[in-house]
C-alpha cells in the first residue's frame, strides 16, 4: 500500500464524501415518504429547512468527489516514481487490476455527480422546489457508485507495492506492430483526423442550431453528439496529437500531458474537453424537465447557457489539442 | 388580502430544554393600504409576527403569505430578492451605520439592485428632500441628531419603494414630539398606498387616528377579549 500526501487526501475526501451522502440519503428517505410542498405542518417546514442545508452541502459535496479525478491522477503519476517500468500515471494504473476500473468510474462520475449539480441548480431556480424528488431518487441511486468509487480507489491504493513491475506508456500505447495496444488501432491518422474535425463541425453546427431554433430532439442529438465526441476526442488525443505535443512519434500517452515538462497543457486540454463534453450532455438531462410546472424558463435558460459554454470550450479544446498538430504541419519539427 | 397567517405558531429552540412557544395558532389578515398596530406587553410576540411576516425567521408551523405566496419558504435567491424589494424595515434603534455618511447609508439598499451611481443618487436626493435632511445628505450618521435618525431610518426604509413598512417599537426612544412627527410620516405613506404595520405599546402611535386597525397580543395570542 503506497501511504503518501495524495492517497490520503484521496482516501480521506472519498469517506468525508460518503459520509456526507449516508447523512443525505436519511434526508432523502424523508423526502420520498414525507414530502408534501403543499403542507404547512412542522414536518414539511422542517423538512425543507433540512434539504436546504443537505442540498447545498450535497453539491459541494460531489464537487469534491469530481476533482477527485484530477487528484487521483495525479496520485497515479506521483506513485509511478516508485513503482518499476511506470513512467507515468499509465503505468501506475495498470500496475494492479483495480486501477483502470477506478479511473472509469471517476470518469464516469464526474458526469453523473455533476447531473445531480444540475438537477440541483435547476430547482432551486423555481419558487416551489419542483425537482426535490426527483434528486433525491437520483441522489439515492448515486449512492451505490460513490460506494464503488470510494471501493475502487481504496483496493487500487492498497494492492501497490513497490515489487510490481508494470508497464510504461510508450509500450501501452504505441503502435500495434511495435507490440502495443493502438486505441484506434483500426484507423489511419488520417481517418482519425477527418473524424474527429468533422465531428467537431456537425456538433458546432447543431450547437449554432440549437441556440438559434431550439428543438427537443435536436437538443437530445447535440447531448449524444457530445458523448460520441468526447470519446473519439481521448482517443486521438492519446494515439494523435500527444505525439505532436511530446515532438516524438512512439510517445502516445494521455497523462504524459499534465507533467511540467509539457507545461501542463493536460490540464487546460482535458478541463475544456471535460467540461465542454459536460455542459453538452447535460443538455439531456435538463430537457426533459420542461414539461414540469415552472420549469420552462429555467430549463430554456439554463440550455441556451449550456450550449453556449460548451461551444465555447469546444472551440477552446479543439486549439489547444490541435496546435502542436498544426503547428507542425506549417513550420515542420525543427521549430 | 394583502397579508394572511392561518394556524402559524412560533416555538424558539424546539425539543430542547430552554424551548420558547413564541406565537400560538395566530390566524390574521391583514388589507393592502391600511396602517396596522400591534399592541402588547413586552414577551407577547409582537416583534416575533413581525419577523414573521417581513420573512426575518420561518413558522414552526402555520401559513404566513404575503400577496399570496410564502416567501420564506422560497429557495434563498426568491426570499432575498422579496425582503429588498417588498419590505422596509425601520427597527427600534435604527440600526443605523454611524461610520457612513446619511446620504451611504440611505443608498445601502439600493446597491444590490445593480442601478447605476446616477439613478441611485437621485432616488436619495428625492428623499433626502422629502424629509428635510439634504443639508446633512454628507454627515456621518452617527454626528446627528435623533430626529434625524429617525428620518434617514423611515428614507433608507422607503428607498426600494417597497409596498409594505414593517416597524418595530420605532418611537420607543423618542420623546413626543418625535412620536408624533413618526406618526405623521407613516399617515403620508399610508395615502401614498403602502401597507404598514407597527409593534408598539406607545397611545402616541396606536392611537393616532391615521391607524385602521389596532390588533392586541397577549401571549403569544391575538387578544379578542
Amino acid at each position: 500500500m503506497f501511504l503518501n500526501s495524495w492517497s490520503i487526501a484521496l482516501l480521506i475526501c472519498g469517506v468525508l464524501v460518503l459520509f456526507l451522502l449516508g447523512l443525505a440519503a436519511r434526508s432523502a428517505v424523508r423526502v420520498l415518504l414525507f414530502w408534501d410542498p403543499e403542507s404547512d405542518s412542522n414536518r414539511q417546514i422542517r423538512l425543507e429547512n433540512e434539504i436546504w442545508l443537505t442540498s447545498t452541502l450535497v453539491e459541494y459535496g460531489l464537487g469534491v468527489q469530481i476533482l477527485s479525478l484530477a487528484v487521483f491522477v495525479l496520485a497515479a503519476d506521483y506513485f509511478s516514481q516508485s513503482i518499476v517500468g511506470a513512467m507515468c500515471a499509465t503505468g501506475s494504473l495498470l500496475a494492479n487490476d483495480f486501477g483502470i476500473p477506478a479511473l472509469m468510474v471517476k470518469i464516469g462520475g464526474v458526469f453523473l455527480y455533476g447531473y445531480w449539480i444540475v438537477l440541483h441548480q435547476l430547482d432551486i431556480r423555481s419558487p416551489k422546489y419542483p425537482l426535490v424528488r426527483l434528486k433525491y431518487v437520483y441522489l439515492l441511486l448515486l449512492l451505490p457508485l460513490v460506494v464503488l468509487d470510494l471501493a475502487l480507489e481504496t483496493v487500487y491504493i492498497a494492492g501497490l507495492t513497490p515489487e510490481i513491475i508494470t508497464s510504461c506508456c510508450a509500450v501501452v500505447f504505441g503502435d500495434a506492430a511495435g507490440g502495443g495496444t493502438n486505441l484506434l488501432s483500426g484507423l489511419t491518422h488520417g481517418m482519425s483526423l477527418v473524424l474527429f474535425y468533422g465531428s467537431a463541425l456537425l456538433l458546432l453546427a447543431a450547437g449554432a442550431v440549437l441556440l438559434a431554433a431550439p428543438r427537443p430532439w435536436l437538443s437530445l442529438f447535440f447531448g449524444g453528439l457530445w458523448l460520441g465526441f468526447f470519446i473519439l476526442a481521448l482517443m486521438t488525443v492519446t494515439t494523435v496529437f500527444s505525439s505532436y505535443i511530446y515532438a516524438m512519434p512512439y510517445h502516445k500517452c494521455p497523462f504524459c500531458l499534465l507533467k511540467p515538462e509539457y507545461q501542463y497543457i493536460g490540464f487546460a486540454i482535458y478541463a475544456a474537453l471535460f467540461g465542454g463534453a459536460f455542459m453538452g450532455t447535460s443538455v439531456v438531462v435538463a430537457e426533459p424537465l420542461r414539461r414540469l410546472e415552472e420549469m420552462g424558463a429555467a430549463v430554456s435558460g439554463y440550455r441556451k447557457k449550456a450550449v453556449g459554454v460548451s461551444l465555447l470550450l469546444l472551440i477552446l479544446f479543439t486549439i489547444l489539442s490541435s496546435y502542436h498538430y498544426v503547428r507542425y504541419l506549417i513550420v515542420g519539427g525543427e521549430g | 388580502m394583502f397579508i394572511e397567517l392561518e394556524g402559524v405558531t412560533k416555538i424558539y429552540n424546539q425539543g430542547q430544554i430552554n424551548e420558547v412557544v413564541a406565537l400560538r395558532d395566530i390566524d390574521l389578515r391583514i388589507e393592502a393600504h391600511t396602517l396596522n398596530c400591534l399592541r402588547g406587553a413586552s414577551g407577547c410576540g409582537k416583534s416575533t409576527l413581525l419577523s414573521i411576516i417581513g420573512c426575518v425567521i420561518q413558522p414552526t408551523s402555520g401559513r404566513a403569505a404575503v400577496a399570496g405566496l410564502q416567501p420564506a419558504r422560497m429557495p434563498d435567491r426568491f426570499l432575498t430578492v422579496h425582503r429588498r424589494r417588498c419590505i422596509g424595515f425601520i427597527f427600534q434603534n435604527f440600526n443605523i451605520l454611524p461610520a457612513l455618511t446619511v446620504r451611504e447609508n440611505i443608498t445601502l439598499p439600493l446597491v444590490p439592485q445593480g442601478l447605476n451611481r446616477r439613478a441611485m443618487a437621485e432616488r436619495v436626493d428625492r428623499l433626502l428632500q422629502r424629509f428635510s435632511i439634504s443639508h446633512r445628505g454628507n454627515f456621518p450618521a452617527g454626528r446627528i441628531s435623533g430626529g434625524e435618525l429617525q428620518r434617514v431610518a423611515i428614507a433608507r426604509a422607503l428607498v426600494n419603494d417597497p409596498p409594505l413598512i414593517l416597524a418595530d417599537e420605532p418611537t420607543a426612544h423618542l420623546d413626543s414630539g418625535l412620536s408624533r412627527e413618526f406618526m405623521e410620516y407613516m399617515a403620508a405613506l399610508k395615502q401614498a398606498g403602502k401597507t404598514i404595520i407597527i409593534t408598539s405599546h406607545d397611545p402616541q402611535v396606536t392611537e393616532h387616528p391615521a391607524v385602521d386597525r389596532v390588533i392586541d397580543m397577549k401571549d403569544g395570542r391575538i387578544d379578542v377579549s
